[in-house]
C-alpha cells in the first residue's frame, strides 16, 4: 500500500512545519498530496453571555491558520506537492472524519491527545477513538525528547511490535509499502508472563523458539518484499517491553496494530496501544483493524 | 451577450468579493468551491474566463491550472490565478511539475495576489474579456 496523500491534522501548538518537514520522505514513498486540517474548538468562539457568537475572533483564528497554512504550502508546492487545507469551528474527531470521507488519505498524522486524565476516563482519548471510526492508519507525532527537537528520519527505524493479529497482517502490508524509506525495520514479540507456563527453563525457551521462528519466517517475507528486517523476542509486560526495545534500538517510531475490540473496557483498563501512543515518547503509527468486531 | 467567469475558490467570503465585482460589470458569475468541482463546471459550462485559487481542499489550484493549460479541449480559456501563494512559489512549483511530469505549462496570463482592490479585480477580468 503506498502513502499518496497524507491529512496533517494541527493546532499549531504540537505540530508544526518541523513536524511536517519530518515527513516529507513519505515523498519516496509515492506521497504527492498534503491535506491540513485545522479544527478550532467551539468554545474559542462560542457564545458567552454578554458578547454572543464570537464570529469576529472566528475570523481571527481562521487567518492565523490561514496564514500559516498558506507559507507552509508554498514550501510544499515548491516541492512539487500538491496541497489543500481546512480551517473549520467544529469538534475535532466529527471534522477530522468529514475530511478523510472527502479526501481518502492514506495517513493520518496527529498530535498526542491532550485531554486530561479524567476527561480520557469518561470521553475516551482523541487518538482511540480515531482508531476506533476510521480504517486509515493514524501517525500520533510527538518530539521524542523534552526539548522539543523533532526525529529527522522518523521511518530510518521503526519498531513493529506484533501480537500475530489479523490486523497486524494489515500493518505488515502497509510497512511494506514503506519500503523505499525505512531504513532498517525491528519486529517484536513479547511473550506474555502468563503465556510462560512453566517455571522450567527448556519450556521457557521452547515457547522463545516458537515464537522466534514465526519472527524468522516474518522477517524473511519483509526481506523479501525489499526490507532490512530484525527479529526480537522480549518476555514480560507488553507495554513496558515495547518501551524498553524501542530504547534498545534506538527505534524512530513504534509500529502497532490496533483493534477497536472491547473499546468501552479498553477506555477502563487501557490497551498496549492506546498507552503506548498517549503516554510513550516514542511516534507511534496505529494500524487500525477492520470495522467489523 | 454577457459572458460567463467561472470562480473558483474555497472561501465563501472571497467568492462573494468575486460574484459582486463580476456582477457590477455585468459578467455571469459561476462558482466552484474546489479544483474538483472547478474542473467539472468548466467541462460542463465552458466559462469564458476562470478566477482560480491555488491553495484549496480536493485538488488544488496547482492541478487545475496544469489540466487546463494541457487539455487540448480547455486550453483556449484564459485564467485569473487569485490567491494567497506568492508568484514566486507557483511559478517555482510549476518548473518543478515541468521536471516530474514532462512538458512545459505557461505562465499564467495574469496573477492576482490576494487581497486586491475590486478596481484591480475588475480590470484584470475586462483586460481578458474586453
Amino acid at each position: 500500500m503506498e502513502i499518496r496523500k497524507l491529512l496533517f491534522v494541527t493546532k499549531f501548538e504540537e505540530l508544526c512545519y518541523d513536524a511536517l518537514n519530518s515527513l516529507l520522505a513519505l515523498r519516496g514513498a509515492a506521497l504527492e498530496h498534503v491535506v491540513f486540517l485545522n479544527v478550532i474548538e467551539r468554545d474559542k468562539v462560542a457564545m458567552k453571555r454578554g458578547s454572543g457568537y464570537l464570529k469576529e475572533e472566528e475570523v481571527k483564528l481562521k487567518e492565523t491558520a490561514n496564514i500559516r497554512f498558506i507559507d507552509w504550502a508554498e514550501n510544499l508546492f515548491e516541492l512539487g506537492l500538491e496541497v489543500g487545507a481546512y480551517m473549520e469551528v467544529s469538534l475535532l474527531i466529527p471534522e477530522i472524519l468529514r475530511v478523510i470521507e472527502k479526501e481518502s488519505p492514506d495517513l493520518i498524522v496527529i498530535g498526542r491527545s491532550h485531554k486530561g486524565a479524567l476527561e480520557q476516563l469518561y470521553a475516551g482519548s482523541d487518538v482511540m477513538e480515531l482508531v476506533r471510526r476510521t480504517d486509515v492508519p493514524i501517525l500520533v507525532f510527538k518530539h521524542m525528547i523534552d526539548d522539543n527537537i523533532v526525529p529527522e528520519k522518523l521511518f530510518e527505524r521503526p519498531l513493529f511490535a506484533t501480537n500475530w493479529s489479523k490486523t497486524d497482517q494489515k500493518a505488515i502490508e502497509y510497512i511494506k509499502g514503506l519500503k523505499e524509506v525505512i531504513g532498517e525495520i525491528h519486529i517484536m514479540h513479547v511473550v506474555k508472563d502468563s503465556a510462560l507456563k512453566s517455571s522450567d527453563t527448556h519450556e521457557v525457551q521452547k515457547v522463545r523458539k516458537v515464537e522466534r521462528k514465526k519472527l524468522d519466517t516474518l522477517c524473511d517475507e519483509l526481506e523479501d518484499a525489499g526490507l532490512n528486517a530484525r527479529p526480537h523476542v522480549y518476555v514480560g509486560d507488553p507495554q513496558k517491553e515495547i518501551e524498553k526495545a524501542a530504547k534498545e534500538y534506538q527505534a524512530s517510531m513504534i509500529i502497532l496494530g490496533s483493534s477497536e475490540k472491547a473499546a468501552i473496557i479498553e477506555r477502563w483498563t487501557g490497551s498496549i496501544s492506546k498507552n503506548i501512543a498517549d503516554k510513550s515518547i516514542f511516534p507511534c503509527l496505529l494500524i487500525p483493524g477492520k470495522k467489523d468486531i | 451577450m454577457s459572458k460567463k467567469v467561472l470562480v473558483v475558490d474555497d472561501d465563501p467570503d472571497v467568492r462573494s468579493f468575486v460574484v459582486t465585482v463580476l456582477e457590477e460589470n455585468q459578467y455571469i458569475p459561476l462558482v466552484a468551491q474546489d479544483g474538483v468541482e472547478g474542473l467539472e463546471m468548466i467541462e460542463k459550462e465552458q466559462p469564458d474566463l476562470v478566477i482560480l485559487d491555488v491553495l484549496m481542499p480536493r485538488g488544488s489550484g496547482i492541478r487545475l491550472y496544469r489540466k487546463l493549460r494541457t487539455d487540448e479541449n480547455l486550453k483556449h480559456i484564459p485564467i485569473i490565478m487569485f490567491t494567497g501563494i506568492a508568484l514566486r512559489s507557483f511559478l517555482k512549483s510549476q518548473k518543478v511539475l515541468d521536471e516530474f511530469k514532462g512538458g512545459e505549462v505557461p505562465e499564467p496570463d495574469i496573477y492576482l495576489e490576494k487581497p486586491v482592490e475590486p478596481e484591480e479585480l475588475a480590470a484584470a477580468v475586462k483586460k481578458k474579456l474586453g
